[in-house]
């Protein structure tokens, strides 16, 4: 080995060291100069995670600013998705489930196969009680990934009372997602109003979900730094409705444990002041997954608690059709107010068939007046023999039946006002007799009515055409003006103190206040399934009306005997109670701040 | 010996000066790694505990007493220590493999008290020695294929022991080492030639084939531009046709060897090559070191500002990845500025292993150069994704006492060569 032989080694070493060197340079120069911005974004996304919080409902208070629905907090445990796939936690994660007090191999089936498909986090105990929470939050550093998170959870203050006008949310289905407007920006697991105002107001009670990136170190585990909002958080507005707590209270409390509704309104604003339909059921179990037992029971009650009566139930109007029928027959000359038919002998035969008076003695010879006040069958059957079943239909859409009042309710029902047209439908052309008009001028038959849209009828008769639409929600838009009644001033004023005298000195008695002289009338629906339902309707004070209101209590028999005492306890609580004065001012959107 | 001495050794300062900057550095850097990790975490896995730097700097106050007394101990007594010391070693490295303690997976420490000692780090020192001893012993004769064959054999039993830890990197250091060193030693031009050839070649045909979806012209521009080379460059026909012949061989060999692998192995080299296609198991280390160097940018995130450090995301952040750490919180700056201290140490070694007096200083000397060259050119290769993840410490940065002494015991006898290298 010479010396030359060396040096050549080591200038080629050296050329070869320098050669590595500037490859490692280049590359970190390529990296950290022209790739610099890819990298940071990778880094970025390293440590930024999305969080969508969703907003908090609009809350939902009573015309007194009283709060019916606001929203508390639920607590979930959830468990990052690398935190499960990491395969670390397969025997902590049998330890949480132990503390949570679940079976670890069910809870590690469900998480694997959830954690197959989307994205987020993965619930492992919805809804935890308090003892879970603490649990988990003191033990959570076990656990990567593991965290206990909170979300806004609707809460119905007065439970029950509201259940089926507020109705409530539930959780959003798969199909209600798919068909879901986009803009709205629903997720899964998002709630969604279901019934009553909670699906009727949905869009101005769910606000809009804010996101916002939050800084994460490497087990997912957020670091304490202000978040950087993307979308901010648009609360829902708050709802005023138009009824009254404590009137609401007042006709659950008269409707007692029996089947049936009450609906009042006032005849000044249109407004509903209470809507009561029983039985009903506590909607805060249905915000959560509801319990296996709790909705075996509700929904397997034959007396169907779900169900709005006021809304969603129909039933024949029976007597509480007869002042409508009056009407017609006098605008169309068949009968006058004093005219006296024949007499009524327990009914009436028409061809083959024997209609019968409900009072089987009969009442002998009534004139038009004592007709109604006594409710006699026999009378209306003989003003059907000459009635236009057409111009009867006619007159009673003008009072709002046949189709929906107030509108805002997807829920609710047009129930049916047949005419001509509908039965030669139904049976065949001329293939139906005249005894049809017999049923339907007593309110039987094929009539099918609302307790919403026998309220509104009274409302009519008690104040005409001056009856504002139906509202249920203070500062609601009011649309579609109601029909003109085709009814002589003269006429409706006569009814009206007809009807006085039904409570006065007729079938009405049981809903006769002391002080304050009401007037309705009493009705008793067939059911073929059963006892008949008892009905009534009503408004007071009867010359100057300010509410009007229906009562119908299922399979309990005579409307004057069943349903006049609700309508009285109710507007007892009405005329003494504390809501007297305020229920006839309209309610004010703001009511929150006036109360 | 005053206490001037005693600091700051004799030999070359360019390259004492390096080092001691370089120590400097890594206490600096283990500073910030051991700052806590921000936001709520395993306690098991809480980041690196501030005791790692206390101990660094116990190890680099440590390794530099070892470095001055390694700068000054006689050479001749190295040299007659160099064969009974490697052989104790590998008797050690074989007891290790039968009773050593298994931490996380591989049988690499031996465990005194409460320090961790590697006996592979410090089998490097004598494999250098012995080896120069070997190398060196008759200076005035032609180099011998026999010494070649002898060294090899030392080589592939540390080689083969290391493995068995197992650890690849290490293993691979030996190679390294024991290369430069016959390089030196005089082997022929044309095998080096030949053996990059055959190597470049199979890489080729192995990217060609797996990665680039079976389309093997990579291979064949390269075998053109062999061809080209050959028959510029004047060598005998021969000399060029078995040149020709390895590359060939090499190449079309890959794809059968290929075919012999397991699945699993197979999936294992890919990822090396394609670090995404396993981003959250062996391909995570690769893809997070690189996101820490590339954000870092030209001047770094600043010192102690490093979110994928500070964050958790950088495994080993403290060990095999702390260059990572530099690129993300200094930069490109910083960066260059390791890597020009690194290559003056290296350059400064070549020229004391070029004008050393005698054979086994020159061969100790480039031993130890290429040492510190192999791990420092594939750590930072490894760190930047240009090699493949395996373990191996960037010397004097990286946390870990087994290498600090090692490689200051290197530095140590390296200033200690060019310190004779002018007197007497």
């Amino acid at each position: 080995m010479n010396g030359r032989d060396l040096e050549f080694r080591r200038q080629a070493y050296r050329a070869v060291v320098v050669l590595l060197f500037l490859v490692l340079a280049g590359n970190l120069f390529w990296m950290t100069g022209p790739r610099n911005a890819y990298y940071r974004g990778l880094a970025l996304e390293n440590r930024q995670v999305r969080f969508r919080v969703p907003a908090p409902r609009g809350r939902i208070l009573d015309r007194t600013g009283r709060l019916l629905a606001d929203n508390t907090f639920i607590a979930d445990i959830t468990l990052s998705r690398s935190g499960f796939l990491s395969g670390r936690c397969d025997s902590t994660l049998g330890r949480v489930a132990r503390w949570c007090g679940l079976d670890s191999a069910a809870v590690r089936d469900r998480l694997a196969a959830r954690a197959e498909k989307g994205t987020g986090r993965l619930t492992l105990v919805g809804n935890a009680d308090m003892e879970q929470v603490v649990t988990v939050q003191e033990r959570r550093r076990v656990l990567p990934g593991l965290r206990v998170e909170t979300r806004p959870r609707r809460r119905y203050l007065e439970g029950p009372l509201f259940a089926h006008v507020i109705g409530h949310v539930g959780q959003i289905r798969d199909e209600e997602l798919a068909s879901a407007d986009p803009a709205l920006a629903y997720r899964s697991g998002d709630m969604i109003g279901r019934q009553g105002i909670e699906r009727a107001y949905e869009t101005r009670l769910r606000g809009r979900a804010g996101i916002k990136l939050e800084e994460v170190n490497a087990a997912g585990h957020v670091v304490g730094r202000s978040p950087v909002w993307l979308q901010e958080i648009v609360p829902g507005g708050d709802l005023v409705l138009t009824l009254d707590a404590r009137l609401q209270e007042a006709m659950a409390a008269a409707l007692g444990d029996r089947s049936g509704c009450g609906v009042a309104l006032s005849c000044r604003t249109g407004e509903v002041l209470a809507a009561c339909s029983s039985p009903t059921f506590d909607p805060n179990l249905l915000t959560v997954p509801i319990s296996q037992d709790d909705w075996e029971r509700l929904s397997g009650d034959p007396r169907k608690p779900f169900f709005n009566r006021a809304l969603q139930a129909t039933y024949p109007p029976a007597s509480l059709y007869k002042p409508i029928v009056s009407l017609v027959a006098m605008r169309d000359g068949i009968v006058d107010r004093g005219t006296y038919l024949e007499p009524c002998r327990g009914g009436w035969q028409l061809g083959n068939r024997f209609f019968r008076c409900w009072k089987i003695s009969g009442h002998g010879s009534v004139d038009h007046a004592g007709a109604l006040i006594h409710s006699c069958d026999t009378y209306y059957y003989q003003i059907a023999l000459r009635l236009d079943l057409d111009h009867l239909a006619a007159g009673a859409r003008s009072f709002g039946l046949g189709s929906r009042r107030g509108g805002i309710f997807q829920e609710e029902t047009a129930g049916l006002v047949p005419d001509s047209h509908w039965y030669d439908q139904h049976y065949g052309q001329g293939r139906w007799s005249r005894g049809v008009v017999l049923n339907n001028s007593i309110g039987q038959g094929e009539i099918l009515v609302t307790p919403l849209q026998m309220a509104v009828v009274a409302g009519r008769l008690a104040v005409g055409n001056e009856l504002p639409p139906v509202t249920w929600v203070a500062g609601q838009e009011r649309i579609d003006p109601q029909p003109e009644l085709p009814f002589a001033a003269g006429d409706l004023a006569w009814v009206r103190r007809v009807l006085a005298r039904v409570v006065a000195e007729g079938t009405g008695k049981a809903a006769a206040l002391p002080d304050v002289a009401v007037a309705g009338k009493t009705g008793t629906a067939q059911n073929p399934h059963g006892e008949d339902h008892a009905w009534f309707f009503c408004f007071a004070p009867a010359d100057d009306p300010e509410v009007a209101l229906a009562v119908i209590v299922e399979n309990a028999g005579h409307g004057g005997s069943e349903a006049a005492p609700v309508a009285r306890r109710w507007l007892e609580a009405y005329f003494h109670g504390p809501a007297r004065g305020e229920a006839d001012r309209r309610a004010a959107p703001d009511a929150e701040e006036t109360s | 010996m005053s206490l001037r001495e005693a600091l700051f050794p004799a030999g070359d300062r360019w390259i004492a000066l390096a080092w001691a900057l370089l120590c400097l550095a890594s206490l600096a850097v283990l500073w910030s790694v051991t700052e806590p990790i921000r936001g709520p975490y395993l306690q098991l896995d809480a980041g690196v505990a501030k005791t790692i730097f206390y101990r660094q700097v116990l190890w680099v106050a440590l390794g530099w007493i070892v470095l001055t007394v390694a700068a000054r101990i006689r050479l001749r007594t190295l040299e007659n220590l160099s064969l009974p010391g490697m052989l104790i070693l590998l008797v050690l490295l074989v007891v290790l493999l039968a009773v050593g303690a298994k931490i996380s997976g591989s049988r690499r420490w031996i465990l005194l008290g409460p320090v961790r000692m590697q006996p592979a780090e410090f089998a490097k020192i004598t494999f250098i020695l012995a080896t120069a001893h070997l190398l060196g012993r008759d200076p005035d004769r032609a180099p011998r294929p026999l010494v070649v064959i002898g060294t090899l054999g030392l080589m592939l039993a540390h080689m083969v022991l290391v493995m068995r830890e197992p650890d690849l990197g290490t293993s691979l250091v030996f190679l390294a080492i024991w290369l430069g060193m016959i390089f030196w030693y005089g082997i022929p031009g044309i095998l080096l030639v030949g053996a990059a050839g055959a190597a470049l070649s199979a890489v080729i045909m192995f990217i060609s084939e797996s990665v680039l979806a079976r389309q093997p012209w990579p291979w064949g521009i390269y075998l053109l531009v062999v061809i080209g080379l050959l028959a510029l460059v004047p060598l005998s026909i021969p000399a060029r046709i078995s040149l020709l012949l390895v590359n060939v061989a090499s190449g079309l060999g890959i794809p059968f060897l290929w075919e012999k692998l397991r699945g699993y192995q197979q999936e294992r080299i890919l990822t090396f090559f394609d670090p995404m296609r396993d981003q959250f198991g062996t391909g995570y280390q690769a893809i997070q070191s690189k996101v820490a160097i590339g954000s870092g940018g030209l001047l770094g995130k600043h010192y102690l500002q490093g979110t994928q450090k500070g964050l958790a995301f950088l495994p080993e952040r403290h060990t095999d990845f702390v260059f990572s750490v530099v690129g993300e919180e200094l930069g490109l700056v910083g960066c260059l500025v390791l890597l020009g201290l690194f290559l003056l140490v290296i350059l400064r070694g070549l020229d004391t292993a070029a004008t050393a007096r005698r054979p086994f200083w020159r061969f100790a000397a480039v031993g130890i150069v290429s040492y510190f060259t192999f791990h420092v050119v594939v750590n930072v290769a490894i760190t930047t994704g240009l090699l493949p993840v395996t373990g191996l410490p960037l010397p004097g940065l990286s946390y870990g006492g087994s290498n600090l002494l090692t490689s200051s015991f290197l530095i140590g006898v390296l200033l200690n060569i060019g310190s004779r290298s002018f007197d007497t």
